[in-house]
């Protein structure tokens, strides 16, 4: 008996199936939730300790607020800017036919496959004013201010998010609205202002939240832009902190006091500024009724609107791609004489073992979880499942991995470095796959399933020949992501331990050391794999969506 | 071939009530209609016998043997819904020799069960299209096929024809019943529209609130229908209030007016509160003889009938009658309105009243 046909024939059994079910929601919660918020009841339970050695001591707590503090001024001004400049263009995407389309498609989301310890690079050395970083010709270096700098490199990474969630809710908004609008005598900018953009607040907040976790959470790029600007031990943001104190020389109970003491500061107030975001952006009125006829009118013809989308285009070359790209200038530098790729290739094949094994147990355990959420919607534990599964998405990726290294050592659980990088990528790759699968299968009238099982198929085997082909390229698609993600993560890896050598681990070592050149090859050799994967995710996607 | 048993069926969706003590037995080979307004429980109630949704409490029973508990894929009942459901990723082949492939059977075999299907339901050629190439009514006969070709015992038919437009939903319900009659298959088809009902079933079962209120052959349950609300659901009726004045041959009801008119004989005591239901097409208009004197409000000309509404008494009363009259009538005349006696029926008053018991949702 095949294996297939032997899950088929079990999973044709209520009570396997609810064992099934109730190992992988124990997976979800012990290992998953439980460790990623297991830092607040270590504060609970340690308070006293943590009180003696950091609370009370006013400088490190004065430099533990100005790092929160600078994070979420960052976050905040980063996802402010992306709207700005997010909005016209998911319009440009969404509602224009032009040539070369497809290719602005595809440069939008080019900073989704630069790992942001390259993209980091990249930015120090154009915008900014490196301190000893050989600089390739072309640099611009009028960057001295280390938060502008920060800022620019978020803007980059958040900047597609942004536009993605803008532009998939301008999608499923019919434009037949806003053309009987305009027969009613509306000018395009009215019609768009008061009909269009009200309709659009849950892709504004799907994009908010997800522009501003993302910056909130980064690490890797924001600290080696940082060291390439000899800035690195004077400006702090939240996870920088973290990932700094975790290579200090301090000693390791107050070391671990002071990043349990960030890593709550930061988890708290990313979930409750989160809410608050959901909350406001969702309930708040925006006086969209005014209208002013004339001045709208004029701002609807001639140069205006012209002017606005070229000022969309000079952004996305100018402050995105370019800037991204700048790292290959790196092959203008003359190289050293000698170089030592072994360190890259051991970096190069850990991060992938981490990558692939973090990819698989996603897979494995967060596919039937996003069925499970997406056919249950009327369940109560489908539905806390679901709130709960955002959780490790919004905790920024540096607290998440100290809090679980914190959980599964502190307990003596397990000390094993690799076992702890892997369990910390699963912790905040498994939302991207369960995120991805949920919504696809939402999508898929349970019908088809249905209809399946009264005609002889068993559940796997329904799973496998109806539902599964159906939503193979959202699979496809959340696997990959997690693949990348894993792969470019720097803020998790280095809260575990400092010693885990991933790529961009092993870059931000580099750049301490001073070994430019190599670092930057490094780096450009994780764009190229990064590359690769995404243009394969692309193809994928493309062939589906045209397939039936 | 297998007989359909629910027993004391019920499905409650928070404060909504789906299936209140449903009971219903379905046949050997005999096609079931399941008529209803919508929300009345239809479609609960065919899932519950596919097994996809588990009931509360009750049993169903195929053959006797008590399936409640049973995998769906494990009941042999095959469903058709509404939507067709057929797999985007499969042509009209894969999706045909599905039943056959998934359950295992010998592939040779299963392309002879699946070639034989679609010569049925004229689809042969167009086997390796795919469900987005096919119009609504061969996406229709495809998941027949499909239904047909598994293997099952049982067929369940979720308004299959609701999508179709009028003229194809004619033909095709005649092709629906004559494969499923020569398959020999019981089959049990849900509904909301009548006249379907009507010429598809062996016999009706008409539903309200999660409950089987009549079941019986077509004829049955038009000419003796056991409520208003059949009455008024399987063909139009007429109604009014009135009390029972005496019982013999045929009864005597005083209606409000005081004007006494004739029905059917009843079982009910003398003196009670009663309702009166004629069919719209039994209700005759004349210029003498009849009940109640009445002025014609609205003629409509419906092609092979005339439709005339006629207040009578403070009442509004519809007829249908065949279009050669159209010339008869016109607003404002005065007409005698009348029936036979047997084809008015007596029913007590219900207790929530008539407008509440007429009402479809």
């Amino acid at each position: 008996m095949s294996l297939t046909k032997r899950i088929d024939d079990l999973s044709s059994r209520r009570d396997i199936r609810s064992g099934w079910f109730g190992i992988i929601t124990f997976f979800f919660l012990a290992f998953i939730i439980l460790p990623t918020v297991y830092v607040l009841i270590y504060g609970i339970t340690d308070f006293q300790n943590l009180s003696d050695t950091v609370l009370d001591d006013p400088e490190t707590m004065s430099l533990i607020w100005g790092a929160v503090f600078t994070s979420f001024s960052l976050a905040l001004l980063v996802t402010i800017i992306d709207l700005i400049v997010g909005v016209p263009m998911a319009w440009i995407m969404v509602r224009k036919e032009f040539r070369g389309k497809k290719l602005l498609d595809t440069l939008i989301d080019m900073p989704l496959a630069f790992p942001t310890a390259a993209l980091g690079f990249s930015i120090g050395i154009f915008w900014g004013l490196p301190i000893d970083a050989p600089v390739p010709p072309g640099a611009l270096g009028i960057i001295a201010s280390p938060y502008i700098l920060i800022m620019l490199l978020h803007i980059i990474f958040t900047y597609p998010y942004m536009v993605r969630s803008l532009s998939a809710i301008l999608e499923q908004i019919d434009q037949s609205y806003e053309e009987a609008g305009m027969t009613l005598g509306a000018s395009r900018m009215t019609a768009a202002r008061t009909i269009t953009l009200p309709l659009f607040r849950a892709g504004l907040i799907t994009g908010f939240i997800l522009c501003f976790a993302r910056s909130l959470s980064e690490t890797g790029g924001t600290f080696i832009a940082l060291i390439t600007i000899g800035q690195a031990d004077k400006f702090f943001t939240g996870p920088t902190l973290i990932a700094w104190f975790k290579r200090s020389t301090l000693a390791p109970e107050e070391v671990e006091a002071i990043l349990a003491v960030v890593s709550i500061i930061l988890i708290v107030t990313a979930i409750i500024f989160l809410l608050i975001i959901k909350f406001v952006l969702g309930r708040i009125n925006v006086p969209f009724d005014k209208v002013w006829p004339r001045w709208e009118r004029v701002l609807s013809r001639g140069m205006v609107p012209k002017a606005k989308d070229a000022i969309s285009f000079v952004w996305l070359f100018a402050i995105v791609i370019i800037p991204s790209f700048f790292i290959f200038a790196y092959l203008l530098v003359p190289s050293p004489a000698e170089m030592d790729w072994s360190g890259l290739i051991n970096a190069l094949s850990f991060s992938f073992m981490v990558a692939g094994v973090v990819t698989l147990a996603d897979i494995v355990l967060g596919v039937p979880m996003g069925l499970y959420i997406a056919r249950h919607r009327d369940k109560k534990l489908a539905q806390i499942i679901d709130s709960l599964v955002n959780i490790p998405l919004i905790v920024p990726t540096t607290a998440l991995g100290f809090s679980l290294a914190l959980f599964w050592t502190s307990q003596d659980l397990v000390t094993n470095i690799t076992f702890l990088v892997i369990m910390a990528h699963i912790a905040f790759t498994y939302p991207l796959v369960v995120r991805n699968v949920a919504g696809a299968v939402m999508e898929v009238d349970p019908s088809y399933e249905e209809a399946a099982r009264t005609l002889g198929a068993k559940p796997f085997a329904t799973f496998r020949t109806v539902l599964l082909p159906i939503v193979r390229s959202a699979v496809l698609a959340g696997a990959i992501l997690a693949f990348t993600r894993s792969l470019g993560e720097t803020g998790a890896t280095v809260a575990v331990s400092s010693e885990a050598n991933t790529v961009p681990v092993y870059i931000v070592n580099l750049m301490n050391s001073g070994d430019y050149y190599l670092a930057a090859v490094s780096a450009m050799v994780l764009i190229m794999v990064s590359f690769v994967f995404m243009f394969a995710l692309r193809y994928t996607i493309r062939r589906d969506g045209g397939g039936y | 071939m297998t007989v359909v048993e629910l027993k004391g069926l019920s499905k409650r969706y928070g404060s909504t009530v789906a299936a209140d003590s449903m009971d219903l037995k379905v046949e050997e080979g005999e096609y079931m209609c399941i008529l209803g307004p919508t929300g009345a429980g239809k479609t609960t109630a065919l899932k519950m016998v596919a097994g996809l949704i588990d009931p509360d409490s009750g049993q169903i029973l195929f053959d006797g043997k008590d399936y409640t508990k049973v995998e769906p894929e494990s009941r042999e009942a095959a469903m058709l819904s509404q939507v067709y459901s057929l797999f985007p990723h499969m042509d009209v082949n894969g999706n045909v020799i599905y039943g056959p492939r998934i359950r295992g059977w010998d592939v040779q075999e299963s392309q002879d069960i699946v070639d034989n299907m679609l010569e049925m339901v004229h689809l042969n050629r167009r086997k390796d299209a795919f469900p987005c190439e096919l119009s609504g009514g061969m996406q229709q006969r495809t998941a027949l096929a499909r239904a047909l070709a598994s293997g099952s015992k049982v067929i369940l038919l979720d308004e299959p024809l609701r999508a179709l437009d009028a003229r194809l939903r004619i033909e095709l319900r005649r092709e629906i019943r004559s494969l499923v009659k020569a398959m020999g298959i019981t089959a049990i088809h849900v509904t909301h529209d009548q006249e379907e009902a009507m010429v598809i079933a062996d016999r009706v079962a008409v539903m309200r609130y999660g409950k089987v209120v009549q079941v019986g052959t077509p004829k049955e349950v038009f000419d003796t229908p056991v409520s208003p609300f059949v009455a008024n659901f399987v063909g139009q009726s007429n109604f009014f209030t009135g009390k029972l004045v005496s019982n013999g041959d045929y009864s005597v009801v005083e209606n409000d007016m005081g004007i006494n008119v004739k029905a059917r004989p009843c079982q009910l005591p003398i003196g009670s509160e009663v309702v009166v239901a004629i069919k719209v097409g039994n209700t005759q208009l004349r210029t003498e003889e009849g009940f109640l004197i009445g002025r014609v409000e609205r003629i409509l000309y419906e092609g092979v009938t005339i439709h005339v509404d006629v207040m009578a008494n403070g009442k509004l009363f519809s007829a249908k009658l065949p279009n050669r009259k159209y010339e008869e009538f016109s607003p404002g005349d005065e007409v005698v309105v009348g029936w036979s006696a047997d084809e008015a029926t007596v029913f007590p008053m219900p207790e929530q009243g008539l407008e509440e018991e007429l009402r479809l949702e």
